[in-house]
């Protein structure tokens, strides 16, 4: 299951439908909202672009360390401390190749995927800064 | 002939979430954003630095797909495109 979504994640039955045959190892990532002294965050996504991105971050990890099952579950709105931003899901053959897919996803979803947090606090609001390895040149 | 221009994050509480744009033959996209954005200075400095350039995080995408900054003054757009304009991505 590849998503962007409102709704929260059920990671149980995401871990239940990972275990295909030849699983000998399902790794779970669930991204959560800290309380670095906000209220809560808002999500933000470019949805047309960011789900193909998923896929096709799903599809290369499944190819580069054979794995036999991958969820990707994003969530957008507005989230209170404590929820869940995102579930990554995967299954592998061993624990290896399970720990290096589901690391490889995230790394990628950081640097490639048109999604957005903004942090709510007291005071208003700031938005998280991305990480620019994507940025590009200076000139037009 | 029209385009959309998209903003997303910061640049759409600046800017709003799209505009509808229309354009003459000849129109890159450096253009097409800088005369979107010029008259809403905020916006307008959020995107470009003091020399009209675009600032070097600032990521265009037409149609889907990314078109460096560097490239934007030289890269056509044609009726109907999909222009977004964004900071760098934060997810996960």
């Amino acid at each position: 299951m590849i998503a962007i979504q409102k709704e929260d994640v059920n990671i149980a039955q995401l871990v239940t439908e990972a275990r295909k045959p030849g699983t000998g190892a399902i790794v779970v990532f669930d991204g959560i909202v800290r309380d670095d002294d906000i209220r809560e965050i808002e999500l933000e996504a470019y949805t047309e672009v960011a789900l193909p991105e998923l896929e096709k971050i799903a599809k290369e990890a499944t190819a580069k360390f054979s794995l036999l099952h991958v969820d990707i579950v994003h969530r957008i709105g507005r989230l209170a401390i404590g929820e869940n931003i995102l579930a990554i899901v995967v299954s592998a053959g061993h624990r290896q190749e399970a720990y290096a897919g589901s690391r490889f996803i995230i790394e990628e979803i950081k640097v490639k995927v048109p999604i957005w947090k903004k942090e709510l606090t007291r005071d208003g609001g700031r938005w998280v800064p991305g990480e620019h390895s994507h940025g590009s040149g200076k000139t037009v | 002939m029209t385009v959309r221009i998209r903003f997303f994050a910061r640049f759409r509480e600046l800017l709003g979430a799209e505009s509808m744009a229309g354009f003459k033959d000849g129109t890159n996209i450096a253009d097409l954003v800088r005369s979107v954005t010029e008259k809403n200075r905020e916006g307008y400095n959020a995107i470009f630095d003091e020399s009209g350039n675009f600032r070097e995080f600032v990521i265009l995408m037409q149609n889907g797909k990314r078109v460096d900054v560097s490239d934007a003054g030289r890269t056509g757009i044609s009726d109907g495109d999909e222009i977004a304009v964004f900071p760098p991505v934060a997810g996960g």
